[in-house]
């Protein structure tokens, strides 16, 4: 009986043993104290954390003793400072004695008890958070304004009697700053705060620390408006500045609309053309150069004095072919003359384009330029009377323009220089070709005086230098020689010194006189003993009309520079009479034809031998 | 924390003293010195209270550190605090446990109970620079503050005796004190016997210091600003 009873007791306890397994139920776990706090140093609170419940309903019990005690006792409130925890009023609380506080945890199926806690109040004051914060902002006259803030002590904390002694710590910061700015006050309860930024709104807290505890929590946020520094009679001040700012630019802007031409021609001035001070661009229409000249304050230009160094005393006709090019008497030798010695062939002149020499150094540099130079082949090949100058403008011009000095006003003598030989009846001659090179040299030589005297036959010799086939070529020329001969001092110019210089007449010269200018821009010039045979040669008037007539200037390589003469298209029927009659002094300089040149008396002879040199002396005639 | 605290400290430790020192000139340059002995200084009590207050406000910050640094050091996991129960020697001066009943206790009382506590720990002090001294791998820190606190305390109890005798003069009362009797267990040879000690004393420490600095500030306030601090 007493087994089956045992049995069944122990079959019972294990079935419960099994049910509250299977249930999942067991007895509580360890409770753990984790924080105890007092606000006032007069009270505490100590708070707990339940382990776990076991599933069953868990009862937890806090039991302490004193130091110095015995006794045990349990918490006197549970409730007042919420669930899992214990509040010791003051009655419960002495200070600088330590508390050892259990809590026990006590379900259905057992109990535990936490470890146990040794809390000295002393050591555990953390107070609540000042209270009242209120802001002010004050705005003393004639000073900045400042914040001022003030707060009270926690309600709870004694300071008055001193049983705590309290300091605080306020922080602000603009509305929307991520960092509070943090200033210690003391044992204060009121701050100023003086570096504001206007117009901000401020956010404020306070907290506080007891003597020998524990800092208190923030308080809640104050905030605080702080008004722009500007006033109402600033605002009003920059308004009336604004506005008169306004009125101001309006009229300068209707100004400035009114008078925008004169304004825009003010500030960007046309563009003046060329102009030389005192040029009279009538006078040079009138083909008054002398006027011209003198008013453009030339005085020496060209050169009036020493006339006599510049002369061309004489022209040598000479087919020796040993004898010098160069006359004696010429004062300075040209940069580009060279005692050459005579090319035996008959053709060759001296010192001229015909010279080999010479014509051997242009046309050296005429065949380095890919542009056709005819001029050698010419010579040599005399029988080719129609060869072509066909240099390239620009290549011979500026070669040229480097070996033809300028026409000198310092007094330095031109050289004479011959003419190239005549030409057979039947052919003209290279020397024609020469000519006309000559007179592309003088035109650019001319173009280069032009740059002496002035800019504006520039364009002309421009104009004139671009064109390639020999008929532009001839009317440039013309063009330009006209150009420079209007506006320039021409023949007269040119051939003032000429007039001066003493004949140092060597040999009798030979008259050349300029048939004709065929349309290659060749030169004829038949010398005047042959004037009767080329009277069937006399030529209709020439249809280009082009012939060189002129005396341009002397080129101190013994080159004298023929230029077309404008009129003398006009005066061709005039030059047929000029040929055969004495040479009748043109009055006009202007009107150079063929005639002037072989008008000249037996002092414009030329030596015989083939070589036929125009005689500077009959230029002087004519032009006089 | 306690590193810091005691770093602090010791920062702090010859400002405090400088301040201290300022302090007492300053109010001895405002007011006549008052030589040693003299009868009639005139001192204010003011002036005696800031500086006592001063004082035991800054023991008490150098005996806390002290104590958490120890503990922190070579306390951990010994379980002293179980034993430091009710082992101060003074505890049988019968102090106030709360508010109330320390503002019930008549000032002079009070002061008299403050001068006891004082003089209880002159030998103490005395004992524990020695002993601490002594110490193997002493951190300079524990020894510098007590010999500190040492020289504070001394000091604080002169300027105690002037507020005595300004307070109520003419009552000299007997030199009250419990004797400290821990000198053995600082010497003892087993260590953890000795670090107990060590610990208990500067646990007593920690908190008669606190008591004493509690009282001086109630008593300021209710004599020097009548209540109303």
């Amino acid at each position: 009986m007493k087994e089956s009873v045992a049995s069944t007791a122990v079959f019972i306890l294990l079935l419960f043993l099994n049910t509250s397994l299977l249930n999942g139920q067991s007895p509580p776990g360890k409770p753990e104290i984790f924080k105890c706090r007092s606000p006032e140093k007069e009270t505490f609170t100590c708070w707990w954390k339940p382990g776990e419940d076991g599933g069953l309903p868990t009862n937890y019990t806090l039991m302490y003793h004193k130091e110095g005690e015995t006794i045990t006792h349990e918490c006197p409130d549970y409730i007042t400072s919420g669930p899992n925890s214990c509040y010791f009023n003051k009655k419960h609380t002495s200070i600088w004695t330590m508390y050892i506080i259990t809590i026990n945890a006590t379900n259905q199926m057992g109990s535990s008890s936490s470890d146990p806690r040794y809390v000295d109040v002393t050591y555990i004051v953390e107070p609540d958070p000042p209270v009242n914060l209120t802001l002010e902002l004050k705005q003393p006259e004639d000073k900045k304004p400042y914040l001022w803030m003030k707060w009270y002590p926690p309600t709870l904390v004694d300071v008055r009697s001193g049983w705590l002694t309290l300091q605080y710590e306020i922080r602000l910061k603009p509305e929307k700053a991520t960092e509070w700015e943090t200033h210690f006050a003391g044992q204060q309860t009121q701050f100023k705060i003086l570096s504001l930024y206007p117009g901000q709104k401020y956010l404020v807290q306070v907290r506080c620390k007891p003597d020998h505890g524990f800092w208190s929590e923030w308080s809640p946020e104050s905030s605080i408006q702080i008004p722009n520094d500007v006033t109402m009679k600033d605002t009003i001040v920059w308004i009336f500045v604004a506005v008169l700012s306004a009125v101001i630019c309006l009229i300068m802007v209707a100004a400035v609309a009114l008078k925008v031409h004169s304004m825009v021609t003010c500030i960007l001035p046309p563009v003046p053309g060329p102009k030389i001070k005192g040029f009279d661009a009538h006078l040079l229409e009138k083909g008054k150069s002398e006027e011209l000249l003198s008013a453009l304050g030339c005085q020496d230009f060209p050169p009036t004095s020493d006339c006599e160094d510049l002369l061309v005393e004489f022209l040598e006709v000479d087919d020796s072919e040993d004898q010098q090019l160069m006359p004696a008497h010429s004062k300075h030798p040209d940069q580009d003359m060279k005692p050459t010695p005579l090319d035996p062939d008959s053709d060759s002149g001296r010192g001229s384009c015909d010279s080999p020499s010479l014509l051997s150094k242009k046309c050296e540099e005429a065949r380095a330029n890919p542009s056709t130079c005819n001029i050698p082949e010419g010579i040599e090949k005399p029988e080719n009377p129609q060869t072509k100058v066909t240099c390239t403008w620009d290549a011979q011009s500026t070669r040229l323009e480097g070996k033809i000095p300028y026409f000198p006003a310092d007094g330095s003598k031109s050289s004479t220089w011959p003419l190239p030989q005549p030409p057979s009846q039947h052919s003209p001659r290279s020397s024609y070709h020469n000519i006309a090179d000559v007179c592309k040299l003088a035109v650019g030589t001319a173009g280069a005086s032009a740059a002496l005297l002035g800019k504006t036959d520039t364009h002309a010799l421009r104009s004139a230098k671009t064109t390639e086939t020999g008929g532009e070529e001839k009317a440039a020329e013309q063009r330009e020689v006209e150009s420079f001969h209007s506006k320039t001092d021409q023949g007269t110019a040119w051939l003032l010194p000429l007039e001066k210089t003493p004949l140092i007449s060597v040999k009798p010269l030979d008259y050349v006189e300029i048939h004709k200018v065929n349309k290659d821009g060749a030169l004829s010039l038949l010398p005047k003993h042959k004037e009767n045979s080329n009277q069937p040669e006399k030529p209709s008037p020439p249809e280009a009309s082009k012939e060189y007539a002129k005396v341009s200037r002397v080129m101190d390589n013994n080159i004298l520079v023929l230029v077309q003469d404008p009129r003398a298209q006009n005066l061709t029927a005039l030059e047929e009479p000029a040929k055969e009659a004495p040479p009748s002094l043109q009055e006009n300089p202007a009107e150079e034809d063929l005639a002037s040149f072989t008008s000249a008396p037996s002092s414009c002879g030329l030596q015989l031998g083939g070589l036929d040199y125009l005689d500077p002396t009959c230029f002087m005639h004519s032009f006089q | 924390m306690d590193n810091k605290g005691w770093s602090l400290k010791g920062s702090l430790l010859p400002l405090l003293l400088l301040v201290s020192e300022l302090l007492l000139g300053q109010s001895v340059a405002s007011l006549p010195i008052c030589p040693t002995g003299a009868v009639n200084c005139q001192v204010s009590l003011r002036d005696l209270f800031d500086r006592a207050v001063i004082l035991s406000h800054y023991i008490h910050n150098l005996s806390s550190e002290m104590f958490n640094e120890f503990d922190k050091r070579y306390a951990q996991g010994r379980g002293f605090i179980t034993k430091a129960i009710n082992s101060c020697h003074t505890s049988s001066l019968s102090t106030p446990e709360d508010k109330e009943q320390a503002q019930q206790i008549h000032h002079e009382d009070l002061l008299n109970l403050i001068l006891r506590v004082l003089r209880s720990w002159n030998d103490p002090l005395y004992h524990l620079v020695t002993e601490v001294r002594g110490m193997q791998e002493a951190p300079d820190s524990i020894l510098s503050r007590a010999i500190e606190i040492e020289e504070q305390n001394r000091r604080l109890l002169e300027g105690m005796e002037k507020i005595v005798g300004q307070v109520h003069p003419g009552v000299k009362e007997n030199e009250v004190y419990s004797v400290w009797s821990g000198l053995p267990s600082l010497q003892m040879a087993d260590e953890d016997t000795r670090l107990f000690a060590f610990y208990n004393l500067l646990h007593c420490l920690r908190r008669d210091s606190h008591k004493i600095d509690n009282y001086l500030k109630l008593l300021k306030c209710r004599i020097v600003y009548d209540s109303n601090c």
